[in-house]
């Protein structure tokens, strides 16, 4: 039995086969679609982890790695008959090497810790998703995290030096190195973002930055969404680069407001902006931002007093998701990316198209970047209307594509996105992501019915192996 | 077939001394797909060709029948200043490119040697790069996607033309540093950033190499924000050029700190015209030849890496000098072989050195008449089996550069 082999490997408390239990690991922060593992498996080390691949690898069985269960495209969403690998147990700070601006991590633990075990030395782990007291680092790898904070600091795959992952033979393999430019292929470009789909990352390091000297932040309220549009436009005109500029329209305002207490006002849209660097430079930079905010509309520009008051602000952006929950009983969070241009054209197109579906949708992005965040309100007591928010969240996608854009800034394709997919890429494009995929695990094995819209094989490899012309003449050598 | 007719090969097509039957110059992606797929139909084996200005890297090709050039693959095809994205054709230079986007006060973080010369897939394929990386970071860190050729023909895209993306597995990274061993990058998609308003640079000379990383570690404690750190001279003594970009009030600001802190370190700082020609000077030195070995270790282990690796080096080498960017922890040694039977051992001897601070060496130029040739490489990396996995699924029947990188691939 495959459930009892696992429990030889990681321990009876930490096999997890009960059906009510294994419910717990049905899903991930796409909640409306779910399937029960078969057992899902909590190993402690790197050699618990490669020990229940090999498991499932000689029962035939495919594996679903698991961080927090935090993602929102359903990239953790069990597949039947699998093996969940939990990483959540491999929690701990290996090595924190501040001469170097390096940490090396565990995947299980959260992004957030990383930033605290460093704090007080004047040192931060840069990306931020809103999720960050609760998603873990291996899962930040596999969808290629980002956060508000992106736009001038970059992505996970912007901060990680190496990885060591399990892969499908149970082969434990460094991929990247302590220092840059490790020799051979760029292999971790591909592995950050594989969505789980390449093998388990039991390990990674990560670089960390010097905290700014100084961060500035305003908060500006225009009379609408394009106001605020142009006032994004005019700032990264002038050569500013902001640590973060986020945007919220008036919906959003509305269900931050009543989760927070915040007095914003009810306005058509908020601007929260952070200008950091050193005290001279992030200063100026700020105050150029806000003179030009003012010149496209604002009608209000507040400067927090304090820490607290800044705190406060963040919060309110920060918790919008959940805040969205106040003021409908279910909501899709959508993930798309447009030329940051667009922005006022787009979300007055997302408007129009969601009063044709009869839905209200809120808007949350990161504006700087150009990645929305249309959160879709729906009542799933009401017959059709989870349908009907899921059509318009595909379509909002499809408008974003049309547009030059994404179909995802940073939650990952996952299960959900895996048609979307068919928007942005021919078959060719696939079988080219594929082809990296079937490097790592040629047979399938971890993660599969993500990313692809078609499943897909990694066909023969190569062989049998004929020579070279150039090798039976003397010229080469086979590798 | 399209475009041009090939032509034959001459001793300037040649690839690591790999003179190749005949060079085709397609003018769009599409010709470029005509012509990898003639190849494939024929089995012929290829290399793809820039500015030439990286060609010192990696192994000599096992054979080539045809080296493709990407000269005319010249076009921006896409430059949207306000959204700070630019789409461009392999064959254009670097220069090409930066003067379209300083027409929009715009440029591409990205300053490797001979931006003349230098064409935007060479860069890619090369992984090349200059001082701006302090705080630009890399290719693969401004790399948004990219067109690529693969070795049977086929035009497949990855990435994008938004900064933000993770749609699907970044192909478009993979080929960054890859020297065109699994396919033809032939239009990359960049982002691009602001040109600073002003530009500052801080000289403190002859500094020891423990001193240059304690003077960058000096400016990273006070959260000074240089936009390039260099090192440079001979390995005992180091001028170290600090520049800083941006706003005005910002930049005279991080100046005027640099200076302070440089001195009272015990050092000379100097500001101004007396600074101004130390970027001139840095850019001749990742020129100079005809040996040129890339370094990487642990910004950290500066001090070993000097006294281990960089300064044995040094000693072999005739005009011998040293750029090294201490904030990241790379740089090149150069100069002539005065000692020509020693380089290879020597080269040998500063991996195994290099190996102890996290380090990699690769030899970025070295003379064909060089005996014994220094390895190229180096050992074969930890996860060699998944490169030549990679390879294999890139590049089944290995046509493309063969033999050109890591362990023979």
């Amino acid at each position: 039995m495959l459930a009892e082999r696992i429990a030889e490997i990681v321990g009876r408390d930490h096999c997890i086969t009960d059906a009510a239990e294994l419910e717990t690991y049905s899903c991930d922060g796409l909640t409306h679609r779910r399937v029960r593992p078969a057992v899902v498996a909590l190993p402690a080390t790197t050699e618990e982890v490669a020990a229940v691949v090999l498991a499932a690898r000689e029962a035939g069985v495919p594996i679903v790695p698991r961080g927090s269960g935090t993602g929102l495209s359903g990239g953790a969403l069990p597949v039947e008959g699998c093996v969940l690998v939990g990483l959540s147990r491999m929690n701990r700070i290996l090595e924190v090497d501040l001469e170097n601006g390096r940490a090396r991590v565990q995947p299980g633990v959260t992004n957030l810790s990383v930033t605290a075990a460093v704090a007080a030395s004047g040192w931060y782990y840069a990306p931020d998703p809103s999720s960050q007291s609760v998603c873990s680092i291996g899962g930040n790898v596999a969808e290629n995290s980002g956060g508000a904070h992106c736009l001038k600091y970059g992505f996970t795959v912007n901060h990680v030096l190496s990885a060591r992952v399990v892969l499908d033979g149970g082969e434990v393999v460094e991929i990247g190195g302590p220092s840059l430019d490790p020799v051979g292929y760029d292999l971790l470009a591909p592995l950050v973002g594989s969505e789980g789909m390449f093998g388990i990352v039991t390990e990674v390091t990560l670089r960390l930055l010097r905290k700014p000297e100084a961060t500035r932040t305003f908060l500006a309220v225009f009379p609408s969404t394009t106001e605020a549009g142009n006032a994004v436009s005019g700032i990264i005109g002038a050569g500013i680069l902001p640590a973060a500029i986020e945007m919220m329209d008036a919906l959003a305002i509305q269900a931050a407001k009543a989760a927070t207490g915040l007095a914003w006002p009810d306005e058509g849209a908020i601007l929260l902006m952070d200008a950091d660097g050193p005290a001279a430079e992030a200063e100026d930079t700020a105050a150029r931002a806000v003179e030009i905010a003012r010149a496209a509309g604002a009608t209000l520009v507040r400067l927090p007093a304090d820490d607290a008051e800044r705190d406060l602000m963040w919060k309110g952006r920060k918790c919008a998701f959940a805040a969205v929950g106040r003021i409908s009983p279910s909501y899709l969070v959508e993930d798309g990316v447009i030329p940051r241009s667009e922005i006022a054209r787009v979300l007055a197109e997302i408007a129009a198209m969601a009063g044709a579906a009869g839905l209200r949708v809120a808007n949350v992005f990161h504006a700087g970047d150009g990645n929305l965040h249309p959160l879709v309100l729906y009542d799933e007591r009401i017959p059709g209307q989870l349908q009907a928010a899921e059509k318009l969240g595909a379509d909002i996608l499809a408008l974003c594509v049309r547009c030059g854009g994404s179909i995802t800034g940073e939650h990952g394709v996952g299960n959900e996105k895996a048609q979307a997919m068919s928007l942005m890429f021919s078959a060719d494009d696939l079988d080219a992501m594929s082809a990296v995929r079937c490097a790592f695990d040629p047979a399938l094995r971890f993660n599969p019915g993500k990313v692809f819209p078609t499943p897909r094989l990694c066909g023969e490899t190569p062989g049998p192996y004929r020579p070279h012309p150039a090798e039976l003449a003397g010229q080469a050598e086979r590798w | 077939m399209a475009g041009e007719a090939a032509r034959p090969g001459e001793a300037g097509d040649a690839i690591g001394g790999v003179i190749p039957r005949a060079v085709h110059a397609p003018a769009s992606v599409a010709e470029a797909a005509e012509v990898l797929r003639s190849a494939a139909a024929a089995r012929q084996r290829l290399a793809f060709l820039g500015g030439g200005t990286d060609l010192g890297t990696g192994a000599a090709p096992a054979a080539l029948d045809a080296v493709v050039r990407t000269a005319r693959l010249a076009r921006i095809v896409e430059y949207a200043p306000s959204d700070q994205i630019v789409v461009a054709e392999a064959g254009v230079t670097l220069a090409a490119l930066q003067a379209a986007l300083g027409r929009e006060r715009q440029r591409l973080a990205l300053d490797p040697p001979w931006p003349e010369r230098a064409t935007l897939g060479g860069v890619v394929a090369a992984n090349a790069y200059g001082a701006l990386r302090t705080r630009y970071g890399s290719v693969r860190d401004l790399l948004i996607g990219a067109t690529l050729v693969r070795a049977e023909g086929t035009v497949v895209k990855s990435g994008g033309k938004v900064v933000k993306n993770v749609a699907g597995f970044d192909v478009a990274r993979l080929m960054v540093g890859s020297l065109g061993t699994l396919a033809m990058v032939a239009v990359a998609n960049f982002r691009v950033h602001p040109l600073p308003e002003v530009v500052e640079t801080v000289v403190v000379p002859g500094l020891a190499p423990g001193a240059v990383w304690g003077l960058v570690r000096a400016l990273r404690g006070a959260r000074l924000e240089p936009a390039a750190t260099a090192a440079l001279g001979a390995v005992a003594r180091l001028d170290l050029g600090v520049r800083f970009e941006g706003f005005e009030k910002g930049v005279r600001d991080q100046a005027a700190r640099a200076v302070e802190i440089a001195a009272a370190a015990g050092h000379d700082p100097v500001r101004g015209e007396a600074a101004a020609a130390f970027w001139g000077r840095h850019d001749a030195r990742r020129r100079a030849g005809p040996v040129r070995l890339r370094v990487q270790a642990v910004p950290a282990a500066l001090e070993a890496v000097a006294r281990a690796a960089l300064a044995p080096l040094e000693a072999l080498l005739a005009d011998a000098g040293v750029v090294w960017y201490p904030a990241l922890g790379t740089g090149f040694v150069s100069g002539a072989p005065a000692a020509p039977a020693e380089l290879a051992g020597a080269v040998a001897g500063a991996r195994r050195a290099l190996a102890a601070a996290g380090g990699t060496l690769t030899v970025a130029a070295a003379p064909a008449e060089l005996a014994p040739a220094p390895d190229p490489w180096g050992p074969q990396p930890p996860a060699f089996a998944l490169m030549r996995a990679l390879k294999e699924r890139f590049d089944p029947e290995r046509r493309l550069a063969p033999g050109r990188f890591v362990g023979g691939l």
